[in-house]
C-alpha cells in the first residue's frame, strides 16, 4: 500500500509547488519596501562626497592659479627688467661719447641713428650741455623734444636729475599724454652733457603688440611709478578696468623711477581641464549618485524578494510540519480508535494488551488485536495485520477486523474464522494481504485451539520456561489458495501466560524470523511477574525498533 | 509487517528476463520494502497485464522483502503461478511463516 504514501508526498508537494507559485506572482508587484530612503540616502551621500570633492578640487585650483599667476608676474618683471638696459646702454654710451667728443654733433647723430625714429626706441633723443646758463638741447636726433618747449619743467627736471648718474625719468609728456621721457648723464656732478630721450607711448595706452607667445595666457598693465594711478599707465592689453579677479603685481626698477606691472590671466594658468575639474566631478558625482541609488534600489528590491521567498519557504515548511503533524496525529487517532477501547473482562483470567505505533512517519499500520467473549466457558483471542500503511491500511484493518468479529460471532472455531476471512478477502480484487492468528480458549480445561493465516505463533510461558505453539501457519488472508486452515489444539500448564504478537516485535532488518523468536522466547521466559510488568517488559526491550507497529495481546490464567 | 523506511529504505535492482519457455522472469537484488515495492509493483503490473502462465521471480541477490513486497507477489499469483527461484534464509523464512509457501513455489537452483 505504498500507494498512499506517494499520494501524501504529492499533496505537500502540491502545496508547496502552489505557495511558491503564488509568492513568485506577488513578488512581481511587490511595494518598495525600505529601497526608496535607502537609494535616497545613498543618492544624497554620493552627492555630497561630490561636492566636497569637487570644492576640494576647487580650492587646490585656485591655489595653483594664484602660485602660477604670482610666477608668472615674476618672470614677467624679469622680462621688463631686461627690456631696461635696452633704453639705458644707448644712452649711457651716447652720454660718454658726447663727453669725450666735446658735444659733436655728428658722431652723437650717428651714434643714435640705429636708435631713432618711427617703431625703434625712442622718437627724439637730444643732447643738452649742463653747467651753462641757458638749458636747451645742443643737438637733436629725430623729433624735437616735448622738454624743450617748456623751459621750467625742463629746468626743474634737470636740476634733479643732475644729482643722479642713473637714467632720470621724467615723467608722461605732451600735449595727448604721448611722450615718456628720461635723461641720463655719465660724469655727472652737474657737468658735460645730459642725453634726454624720448619714447612714445600708444594711442589710449593700448598696446599693439601682442605678448610674447610665452606670456598669451596673460593680460597686463604697466605703469610708471608704484602709484599705478590711471594717468600714470603706460601701456596695456587689458580690454576694461578696474580689473576684476585675479591679479598680481610686481615692481621693476627703472632708472630713479619704477615699473609697477599688473597682471590678471586671460584663461586658466592651469589648463582647462583643471579649471573645469570640479565640474566635471560635480557632473561624474550626479551620474555616480543616480547609479548608485538605482542599484541600491535594485539590490534592496532584490533582498525583499529573497527574504519574502524565504519567508515563504518558512512558511511552507512550517505549514508542511503542521500538515504533517496532523496527518500523523490523524491516522494515529483513527488507528487507537478502531482498536477496543477496553478489552472484556474474563472470570479466571487476565488480559492485558499493548499497541505501539512505529516511532516515525505519518504512517500507521494495520495491526490490531480483539479479545472475543465465545460463551461462558470460551473466549476467542484475534491478533492480525494488514499489510502496508497509512489510512488505507487502517481502514482496511477496520474492515477484516469487523469481518472475523463477525464470522467469531458465527462460528467461533478458528480455522472456520479464517476460512470465512480468506473468502471475504478474496471476493474483491485487493492489493494486501493480512495475517491472522486465532486462539480459541477453553478456559476451565486449559485448552488452546489455534489456527494461523501467515502468522506467528503464539508464545507459551510457564514461569521459567517458554515455548512457541507449533503449529502449520496457512497463507496469509488475500493469498489467492482454496486450501483449508488447520488448527492446532494445545494444552496449556495452570498458570499459563500466552502471549499473541505481531512480526514488529520479533522482525529485524537483515535477521531471520528465527532470531527474533529466540530473543522473544528468551525475553518472555524470565522469573515469574505479573502480566502488566511482562507486557512492559515486551514493550520496552523488543519494540523499541520503532520502523514497525507492534500489538501484543496477553492473557493469563488467575492462580 | 509496516515498514518505514523513508530514510532507511534500501536500494533495489529490478531487471525482467525470459527463460526457455518464453516465461519472464523478473530478477530483483537488494532489498524490498515499503520504500521501493511500487516499483516491483509497476514491473509485474506490466507483465501480468496479459497474464504470461508462470512468473519467476529470482531471488538470488535479494536479502531483505517485507510485507509490501510480499503483497505484489500475492496480487501477482492471483493472476497467474509465480515461483520464487533461490530465496535467501531470511526471505524464504518469511515466505513459510506467512504460510504463502503454499502460494508462491520456491525452487533453489545452483
Amino acid at each position: 500500500m505504498p500507494t498512499i504514501a506517494s499520494r501524501s508526498d504529492r499533496f505537500i508537494g502540491g502545496k508547496a509547488a502552489g505557495e511558491d507559485a503564488g509568492a513568485s506572482m506577488s513578488t512581481g508587484a511587490i511595494p518598495r519596501g525600505r529601497a526608496p530612503w535607502l537609494a535616497a540616502a545613498v543618492l544624497v551621500l554620493v552627492l555630497v562626497v561630490a561636492l566636497a570633492l569637487a570644492w576640494t578640487s576647487r580650492s587646490l585650483y585656485e591655489h595653483n592659479e594664484d602660485r602660477l599667476l604670482d610666477s608668472r608676474v615674476r618672470e614677467l618683471g624679469l622680462v621688463l627688467a631686461g627690456a631696461v638696459p635696452a633704453i639705458q646702454t644707448p644712452l649711457a654710451s651716447a652720454a660718454a661719447l658726447a663727453d669725450a667728443t666735446n658735444g659733436d654733433p655728428e658722431k652723437f647723430r650717428a651714434f643714435m641713428a640705429p636708435y631713432v625714429g618711427p617703431g625703434r626706441q625712442f622718437i627724439s633723443v637730444s643732447l643738452w650741455p649742463l653747467g651753462t646758463g641757458r638749458l636747451a638741447p645742443t643737438v637733436v636726433a629725430g623729433a624735437p623734444p616735448v622738454l624743450a618747449s617748456r623751459p621750467s619743467e625742463a629746468r626743474a627736471f634737470f636740476a634733479k636729475a643732475q644729482r643722479t648718474r642713473v637714467l632720470s625719468v621724467a615723467g608722461i609728456l605732451g600735449p595727448e599724454a604721448r611722450i615718456l621721457g628720461y635723461e641720463l648723464n655719465a660724469s655727472g656732478g652737474g657737468s658735460g652733457f645730459s642725453v634726454y630721450a624720448e619714447s612714445g607711448l600708444p594711442r589710449d595706452r593700448r598696446s599693439r603688440r601682442a605678448g610674447t607667445a610665452a606670456f598669451s595666457d596673460l593680460n597686463y598693465a604697466i605703469y610708471l611709478g608704484r602709484s599705478r594711478r590711471p594717468q600714470e599707465l603706460l601701456a596695456t592689453n587689458i580690454p576694461h578696468f578696474p580689473i576684476h579677479g585675479r591679479q598680481a603685481t610686481n615692481v621693476v626698477p627703472f632708472g630713479n623711477s619704477a615699473l609697477s606691472l599688473v597682471v590678471t590671466p586671460n584663461r586658466s594658468l592651469s589648463g582647462t581641464v583643471f579649471d573645469r575639474l570640479p565640474w566635471i566631478i560635480v557632473g561624474v558625482g550626479v551620474l555616480l549618485a543616480f547609479a548608485a541609488a538605482a542599484m541600491t534600489d535594485r539590490l534592496a528590491r532584490r533582498r525583499h524578494q529573497a527574504e519574502r521567498l524565504a519567508d515563504s519557504l518558512n512558511r511552507i515548511a512550517a505549514e508542511n510540519r503542521e500538515l504533517y503533524t496532523e496527518q500523523r496525529s490523524i491516522a494515529q487517532s483513527l488507528q487507537h480508535a478502531l482498536l477496543p477501547e477496553a478489552l472484556p473482562g474474563i472470570p479466571g483470567m487476565d488480559v492485558s494488551a499493548r499497541y505501539v505505533p512505529a516511532a516515525s512517519g505519518i504512517e500507521v499500520g494495520g495491526d490490531w488485536y480483539d479479545v472475543v467473549v465465545a460463551d461462558d466457558r470460551r473466549v476467542m483471542l484475534v491478533i492480525g495485520d494488514v499489510s502496508g500503511h497509512g489510512l488505507e491500511a487502517a481502514v482496511t484493518m477496520a474492515s477484516v477486523r469487523h469481518a472475523a468479529l463477525a464470522y467469531a460471532a458465527q462460528d467461533c472455531r478458528p480455522a472456520s474464522v479464517l476460512s470465512n476471512l480468506a473468502a471475504f478477502v478474496n471476493r474483491s480484487a485487493h492489493d494486501y494481504f493480512a495475517t491472522v492468528l486465532c486462539v480459541l480458549i477453553d478456559i476451565d480445561s486449559y485448552l488452546l485451539t489455534v489456527a494461523s493465516a501467515g502468522h506467528p505463533p503464539p508464545l507459551v510461558i510457564d514461569d521459567d520456561q517458554s515455548w512457541f505453539v507449533d503449529l502449520a501457519p496457512g497463507p496469509a488472508i488475500g493469498a489467492p489458495h482454496h486450501l483449508p486452515y488447520r488448527e492446532t489444539t494445545i494444552s496449556a500448564p495452570s498458570r499459563a501466560t500466552l502471549v499473541a504478537f505481531t512480526d514488529g516485535l520479533i522482525e529485524r532488518r537483515g535477521e531471520t524470523l528465527g532470531v527474533g523468536l529466540t530473543r522473544l522466547r528468551d525475553t518472555a521466559a524470565t522469573q515469574r511477574r505479573s502480566l502488566e510488568d511482562l507486557m512492559e517488559k515486551l514493550v520496552r526491550e523488543l519494540a523499541f525498533d520503532g520502523r514497525d507497529d507492534t500489538a501484543i495481546l496477553g492473557v493469563r490464567w488467575q492462580s | 509487517m509496516a515498514e518505514l523506511d523513508d530514510d532507511l529504505g534500501g536500494e533495489v535492482v529490478i531487471a525482467t528476463e525470459v527463460d526457455a519457455a518464453g516465461d519472464p522472469i523478473v530478477v530483483v537484488s537488494g532489498e524490498i520494502d515499503m520504500s521501493n515495492a511500487s516499483s516491483l509493483s509497476a514491473a509485474v503490473a506490466t507483465i501480468t497485464a496479459t497474464p504470461p502462465s508462470r512468473l519467476t521471480f529470482d531471488f538470488t541477490g535479494l536479502q531483505f522483502i517485507d510485507s509490501a513486497g510480499l503483497a505484489v507477489l500475492i496480487g501477482a499469483a492471483a493472476k497467474t503461478t509465480v515461483s520464487v527461484r533461490n530465496p535467501s534464509a531470511i526471505v524464504r523464512c518469511v515466505i513459510e511463516a506467512t504460510g504463502l509457501s503454499t502460494v508462491l513455489h520456491m525452487a533453489s537452483e545452483s
